[in-house]
Formats: structure tokens, sequence, C-alpha cells
């Protein structure tokens, strides 16, 4: 009986304790290695923009067709045309990582700014979101998509606008629940008799104290779907395309190769993808659990 | 000799651990209470002074946090004697360091498991329970007749589905809902409150428990129903005969219904004994707490005596920081210079100052 | 049950309708934009190469008394395709909306079973998990579904191909002409590459695993646990009915999504093999077809789920 009440005299002050020490230990897990791979690209992206890589990940070389792991430097071993797959791999991530930033950009401001109409003045627009957030999940993304290659025959730039576009109604339906639940709190009100104006109590107050955990989780998992679409469209053979290297039209070309007992090149790519979109789910529900405080128990 | 009590609390604590403030709150923290056969315990205090959780310990239905329950609840019925908190310390885990718990980890599922076997055949059929806010209460999903046949075919011996119906619509009878056959079919959704909370009493008092748990059974409802309510339990109490643990934040609802009185604080008992000594303003041994909850009733005497009502000053007992000495000191207003050095510092004991009545106050201590 | 009982479900569920139908003429209209704005509108390109210029092209359209506003064209063209004529397509030049309703009957088998897959596999790791708090078990399970829903389905689709090439002597190019005794051998790899790759299963049990604590935690279950009931029983139908039909409405977009790319992994005679050769020959009526048809499918799954909802819950019909 004893041990128990003695220690409970120790009581620090809920705020003082670091959110680190209020989240779980799986989240602080998921977290890190979401970072870490966000780090990963984020240098792997650098060192393909300044063209630091081991080899040219265009240079054919016949005589070292679909070598393996760790052959004459290729650490990852070369494709079907003797190309190094760890270049191919660095410099595939240009494929998708301008154009997924700005399917993030597209989606996190005008879903913002959507989610601030419907939620700061209500009425009309928070009808008219629901039924555009219907609306666009009334499509599945990639026939939308395959319909504006048709109609198009748009870049993966283009492509990403789309994806973007379709994400605009998660956010807003979002932050239009988070400012309604703020609304409730009163603090809203409280902040206009106070004389502010709606711009500080929209940008400060609502925008930067309390959606901008819900702002950077959307854009973790924005980013994992642009990877996503960016690579299941490059493998279909409308996005990036040949010899222009990405993850996506890499497993494709290691494809019949695969069906001969050849793997490496089309599971290197491959296992890039897993890991990448897991890294920025892991990030953002990580975030979710520890930002949200929802702890999982 | 006497017979056994039917419920006998000794030495009850229950705290939950909270992770953020690294330190338990003490909700219940040393409860010793005794129900008799065919007696009603009424349990009084304000909120958070650990009443509900008292009984939700009872019923073993504490599960979702961290935390600690140790003590004992012996249960003794015609057909059960059993300690309802043995072993279940086994599941859970606390790693401290020195002078410090790092963690309390407690393994949910063993424990729930564990529980619900133990509480296997104790549950509505020995203790049924009666809780707040009936509505929500309820399954919304199923038709509260369907509701109360399923409890007497789990409790009772009856199992033929039809008896079962007439039996249900016998207590919905008692419980004197109108027009029992029609509500028999009505969801929850489709009753008021008050209905809703009688049909709750029907079902707690369809399996025929030996005791029956009321936790705050009028709290959520309107006034005119709330003494609809308890004139229907005062009533059923006199013709079903039943042995109950009722537990109220309204003094008039004790009064009415209760031959025994807790008065509860800081998760502790501060007073005990029978209703009519305790909830009578005037005898001679009260505890401070008591006197000034009596004292904050809001009827016609006191406002003609004092023109205002009176509140109790100071806040609920934060259970986390529960201070030296008495719990109650830093609310007192009856501490004499005697006793002060004694409140301020050093716990007292529940004490017996009368035959069956006892305070946990130094005022009453000879020194 | 008695008419009064029924009439405010029919309500809901006309007032279910009339919001599907709404959102199914957005649908026809943003379809409608995206040819309207695209480089050569759907009736130049089936004029392409017959006329000799511009000038003449429209002198023809005007001829034959096709609309020039683009109000008028939408009209028009949406008239056609309520009355079922989505046009003839460019490539085979055979009716699209016969076409599309023979492969979307083996793209309905493929998702249908693909969502059954993957309910069998997140219900249980949800029920567990809801049941047994941060155990070993939740959390390797845990890491498993997140490594599954970031798996490349079409990576995965080689792997299972590859097995059952190797291992069972299996070529899923071999579908439609294979026998009818062990057709569903060919069935089955797509249907399961699909199901568990379609990336929506840590999702799916996370919603589930949430909705179910959320329920244990409710009033009524801790009232049925007190009075010895079962609580599954209880929580049956908010806990697991209303979750599992929600889930299932809302993953239709994702798995038809994916399907485009399993079938083309597979060789599967389907919709989405069919959406990726009309974007490839750039076929305008076809894949403008199959998009309303993927629309109408998901709308349709969103309307059972409204349908379920309100039947099972019977505050719905009060509120």
């Amino acid at each position: 009986m004893k041990r128990y009440s003695q220690y409970s005299t120790n009581v620090s002050d809920f705020s003082d304790v670091p959110f680190w020490k209020k989240a779980g230990t799986m989240d602080l897990v998921y977290v890190s290695y979401g970072i870490f791979i966000v780090i990963l690209v984020i240098v792997s992206y650098i060192l393909g923009a300044f063209n630091l890589l081991p080899f040219d990940p265009h240079e054919i070389n016949i005589k070292l067709l679909m070598a393996p792991p760790k052959t004459a430097g290729h650490i990852l071993g070369t494709d079907f045309m003797g190309r190094d797959i760890l270049s191919r791999l660095i410099i595939g991530i240009q494929a998708y990582f301008l154009p997924g930033l700005l399917a993030i950009a597209i989606a996190l401001v005008i879903g913002t700014c959507f989610g601030i109409l419907a939620g700061y003045w209500g009425g009309g627009f928070d009808t008219a979101i629901t039924y555009i957030n219907n609306l666009l999940n009334s499509f599945p993304r990639l026939v939308l998509i395959l319909l504006m290659v048709a109609a198009f025959k748009p870049d993966i730039y283009y492509i990403m606008v789309i994806v973007g576009i379709t994400n605009v109604p998660v956010v807003a339906s979002l932050i239009k629940g988070k400012i309604q639940f703020l609304k409730q709190k009163y603090f809203i009100e409280a902040a206009t008799a106070l004389g502010l104006k709606n711009r500080i109590i929209i940008f400060k107050h609502i925008l930067w104290h309390n959606c901008r955990s819900v702002l950077i989780i959307q854009a973790t998992l924005g980013m994992a779907e642009a990877i996503l679409m960016e690579t299941s469209l490059s493998y279909l053979g409308f996005g990036v395309q040949e010899p222009i290297p990405s993850w996506g039209n890499m497993v494709l070309s290691g494809a019949n190769y695969f069906m001969q007992g050849k793997f490496w090149p089309s599971t290197a790519p491959a296992l890039a993808i897993l890991f990448t979109i897991m890294g920025f789910h892991l990030l953002g529900d990580g975030l979710n659990n520890i930002l949200e405080m929802k702890r999982s128990k | 000799m006497s017979i056994a009590p039917v419920l006998k609390i000794e030495n009850l604590r229950t705290y939950f651990y909270s992770r953020s403030k690294e330190a338990f709150i003490r909700s219940v923290d040393g409860v010793n209470l005794e129900i008799d056969k065919g007696e009603t315990l009424g349990i009084v205090g304000e909120s958070g002074s650990g009443k509900s959780i008292t009984a939700l310990s009872t019923m073993g239905l504490i599960s979702a946090e961290p935390g600690v329950i140790i003590g004992k609840i012996r249960l003794t019925t015609e057909s059960v004697q059993k300690d309802l908190l043995q072993d279940l310390n086994n599941y859970v885990k606390i790693n401290t360091s020195p002078g410090r718990i790092m963690e309390v980890y407690k393994d949910n599922s063993g424990w729930q498991k564990y529980t619900d076997r133990m509480m296997r055949g104790i549950r509505g059929k020995e203790i049924s329970m009666i809780f707040q806010n009936p509505k929500v209460s309820l399954n919304p999903f199923i038709t509260i007749g369907k509701q109360i046949t399923e409890s007497i075919m789990l409790n009772t011996p009856i199992k033929n589905r039809n008896e079962a119906k007439d039996r249900a619509l016998y207590w919905l009878e008692q419980v004197k809902i109108d027009s029992p056959r029609l509500r028999y079919n009505n969801n929850p959704h489709g009753l008021s409150g008050g209905m809703c909370q009688r049909a709750m009493i029907a079902m707690a008092l369809s399996s025929e428990p030996s005791l029956l748990v009321a936790d705050e059974p009028t709290t959520g409802l309107d006034a005119t129903i709330q003494s609809k309510i308890v004139s229907l339990l005062a009533e059923l109490k006199s013709s079903v005969g039943v042995t109950a643990m009722l537990i109220s934040h309204d003094i008039n609802v004790i009064m009415e219904l209760s031959d025994k009185v807790a008065v509860m604080y800081g998760g502790t008992v501060l007073e005990h004994g029978p209703a009519k000594d305790i909830l009578t303003e005037g005898s001679l041994y009260k505890h401070p707490y008591t006197e000034a909850l009596l004292a904050s009733i809001p009827n016609e005497q006191h406002i003609r005596e004092k023109g205002y009502l009176q509140a109790i000053k100071g806040d609920v007992l934060d259970t986390i920081n529960i201070p030296e000495g008495c719990r109650f000191h830093a609310r007192c207003n009856k501490i004499t210079d005697r006793t002060r050095e004694q409140c301020e510092h050093i716990e007292p004991d529940l004490k017996e100052v009368f035959p069956g009545h006892s305070v946990r106050c130094w005022l009453f201590v000879d020194s | 049950m008695k008419l009064s009982a029924i009439r405010p479900i029919l309500l809901l569920i006309c007032k279910e309708l009339a919001i599907a139908s709404l959102l199914l003429l957005g649908v026809s209209f943003i379809v409608f934009i995206i040819l309207f704005l695209s480089p050569g509108d759907p009736f130049s390109l089936l004029l392409k190469g017959q006329m000799a210029s511009d000038t003449i092209g429209a002198g023809t359209r005007e001829a034959l008394g096709v609309p020039t506003a683009w109000y008028a064209q939408y009209l028009s063209w949406l008239s056609n395709i309520l009355r079922g004529n989505f046009g003839t397509s460019i490539r085979t030049g055979l009716p699209v909306l016969s076409e599309v309703i023979r492969v979307g009957i083996n793209t309905l088998y493929l998702t249908i079973g693909s969502m059954l897959v993957t309910l069998l596999l997140a219900v249980p790791i949800a029920i567990l998990s809801a049941r047994r708090g941060m155990t070993v078990f939740n959390w390797t399970s845990t890491i498993f579904t997140y490594i599954v829903s970031a798996l490349p389905v079409f990576w995965f689709g080689y792997i299972v191909i590859y097995i059952s090439m190797h291992q069972f002597g299996l070529f899923p190019l071999a579908f439609g002409s294979s026998s009818q005794k062990i057709g569903w051998l060919y069935f089955m790899p797509p249907v399961l590459v699909l199901g568990i790759g379609n990336g929506t299963i840590s999702e799916v049990v996370r919603y589930l695993r949430e909705e179910m604590e959320r329920v244990f935690s409710e009033d009524y279950i801790r009232l049925a646990r007190a009075k010895g009931a079962s609580i599954w029983k209880h929580s049956l139908k908010e806990g697991f009915l209303i979750p599992i039909t929600e889930i299932i409405a809302s993953k239709i977009p994702f798995i038809l999504g994916g399907a485009v790319v399993v079938e083309q992994v597979f060789n599967w005679p389907g919709m989405g093999r069919m959406a990726w050769q009309a974007a490839q020959d750039r076929d305008y009526p076809l894949i403008m077809g199959i998009t309303i048809v993927a629309a109408i499918i998901v709308r349709l799954g969103s309307l059972i789920k409204s349908v379920v909802y309100i039947i099972v819950n019977p505050r719905a019909s009060q509120e």
C-alpha cells in the first residue's frame, strides 16, 4: 500500500512535460523512422540535383547487363542496359519530389482557404465543400487521371496539380472541423470582442496556433500519395518516360527479367517505394497521434 | 452471532495513473464500508469524492486506464462468498526508479478477462447496477423489452423466451411505466429520460439481485421526474425489499431512501452511521463537512435563517496532491486551537463516537 | 413492421437517392468539362480526317445540328448518356456502354473479391488489437499493416505471378481461355494481390479499431457488462456493422483505382485495363464511359452504406 502512495507526490505541471514524454513509444519510433526517410529523400534529391552520383545514371554499359549487387562498384547492381541502379534510384527522386511538393502546396493552400471559408463563415460554403468532397470522392483517382491523360496528355506536373486538387476537400474539411471545434470554445468570439482583426484571428490564432499540426500531417500524407500516384502512373507508362528514370518505370523495365528469376532490377526500386511511402505514412500517423494527443494505448 | 454483511469493503484503494502528470490520482483512498442484508446504504459527497469509483470497483468495471485497485471487497450472499478483488494486482506492473514512478503498465486485456471470469455469475445475478444518464446507458440499438428479457434469461432460472417476456412486462408494470406492452417494443431513443430510468430500474430488479448498486439514479433528469423516481425507488424498497448501495450527491435523495449513510470526501469516508443520526441537524457528533453539506441544502428553513444559500468554501480536494493531515482541514471552519496541530499534520482515524456511528475528525478525539 | 415505421426510413432513402443523383450529375459535368476543354472535342475527333479543314468541319457541325454553345452541347450529351448512349469507341467502333458493362463484370468480381480479402485480413487484426491493447501482437500487426499498405501493388503482383508460375505452374495470361474447372485458380492471384496490396489495410484496421474502442467505452456497453451480457452482442451493430459498411463504401474508389494497375499486371480483361488502353489510344468516349460507370459504382456503394445505416440505426429515422 505504502509503496504506491509514497511516489504520488511527484507532480509536474502538464505544460512542463515535453511532448515526447507524453507520447507513446511506438509513435516516437514511427516518427523517427519517418524523419529518417524524409532526410534521406531530401539528401538524395540534393545529391541528384548536383549530379553527385556514383555513376552516370544514363550511361549504358553493354558488358555489365543485369549485374547482381556489389559487382564492379555497382552497389545495387545494374539494370538490363547496364545502367547503375543506385544512381538511377537517386535520380529517380527527381521524378516525384518537386511535383509532389506542388501537389502538397496546392492541396494545403486551396484547402486551407476553403476550410476557413466553410468553417468561419459556414452556411453555403460548408454545403459546397461537402458536396465537392463527395463529388471528388466519387472518382477513383487513377481513373480520373487516366481520363485527363486521354484528354490532355499532361506531363507529371499537371498530373500532380490534379492530385493536389483531389486532396483539397480533405484538407478543407479537416480545417473546417478544426475551426468549428474552436468556435465552440468561444475564444474566437472573445478575440473578436477584443477587437482583433479577422485577419489576425485567422492567421495567428487559428492557423498558426491550432492548425499547423493538421497541415504538417496532411503534407506528409500528401507526399505519400504523390509518390504512389507518380510511381503507379510511371509504371503504367503515362508518367515519367524512359530513359528518364522513375521508380515506377524502373519496376516496369525490370518486370520481364523478374519472371526469369532476376529479381533485383525491379525489386530495388519497389523496395525504395515501399520504404519511402511507409516512412511518410508512419510520419503522418505518428505525428497525428502525438500532436493531436490521440495516444495509442 | 451476527450475519455477515452482504458487502464488506475493506481498505479499498483505487488509483489511476496519470502519465502526463506522472502521478497517481487517488480516487478512492482507503474506504471501509459494510452493507447488511435488507438495508440501504447511502453514499453522499461532492463530485470527485470517489463515490462512483467505489461502486465501479465493486462491479469490476474499471478497466481502461492504467491504475491500481487494492483492498478487499467481500460479497456474502446465499450462493456466493467471494473476495471480488482477489489477485487483480497481478495484472499491473509498476516500474519505479528511486522515488519516482517511471511507468505503470497494465495488462488491460488480461485484467478484463480475469475480472470477467471472476465476476461471472455475480454481475447481474448477485449485484445489479443502475447508472446515471439512462438515455445513453441503455443500448440504443435494441428495444428496452429485449434488453430486459435478455437480462432475465441470463440471470434468473427463467430460460423460456415467452416466460421471460411476461416477466419483463411484470417488471415494467412494477416500475410504473404506462402501457408497458407498447413501451416493450420501443427503442430507448423514443422514450423520455424518466421512462428510460424506469426501464433501467426494471432491468436491474428483473434479475432479482442480492445487492443493487444505484449510481446517481436521479442525476440528469428533470426535477419533477427526479422526485418521481425517488418515490418509485422508496416504494420498490419496501415492496421488493432490496439490499442497496445508493450513491448520490443529492442529500435529499439519500435522506429519503437510505438506512445508513457514508459521507465521502477526497476518496475516504469521513462519517459513517445511521441515516437519522447523520442527516438530522443538531446531533452532537457530526463531522464539520457533513454539517456544511447539510447547511448547503437549498431549503426553506436555511434561506429564511440566513437569507442566502451557504456554499462550502474552497474547492474539492485535488486527489493527486493529498495534503498532510485531515483531508478537509483546508476548508474546515471548526478547527479549534486545541486540534489545529493535529488537523494539519496527522490524518484522523475513523472513530466510533456512538455505537454504529463513526467520525473521522480530531474534534471528537479526546486528547 | 408497420407502415408508420417504414415511412421515415423510405423518406430518408429517397433523400439519399436524390443526393446520389445530384452527385452523379456533378460527375457528368466534370467529365464533360474535361472533354470539352481537351484539344479536339469528341465531335471533331470523330470527324477528324474526314474533313478537309476546320471551316468545313464547323459547317458540317451546323448542318448536322450539333450545338456549338457549351451548355447546349452538355445538355445534348447528357440526354444521350441518360438514354444509355455513351457513343462508340474510337478504336473498336463498338458501342461504349455494352463494352464497359461486358468488362465491368470482370472488374466487379475482382473488386468484390479483393474487398473480401482485405476485410478477412483487417477485421481479425482490428478485433484482436482492439481487445488486447498494446501487446506484441498488436504492434507486429500494426507494422505489418503499414508495410502491406505501402507495398507497390505491381511489384507484389510480380511476386505472386512468379510464385504461381514456378510453384503451381499457373500462367495468368491464360485467363479466359482456360477451362472452367480450374478457372478459380486463375482468379485467385489477382484477387489476393489487389486485396492485400490496395494500400488501404492500415487505414481499415485503424478505423475499425478506433470505432470498436470508442463503442467499447460507451456507457451502454458498460451496462451490458454490468448485467453480465456479452459485449460483442451489444456492440455488434454500432461497433462492427456500421463501421464495416462505412469503410467498404469509402474504399471502393481506392480499390477501383488499384484495379487499373492489377488488371494491367495480370492481363485481367476488366475496366481498368480497358481504361489503360483507352488512355493509351486517347479513346475519349471509352474512357469517359468507364469514368462514369466507375463513379456510378462508387455512388452505389455509398448508397448501400447509407441504407444500411438508416435501417440499422433506429435513431437515424427519428432525427
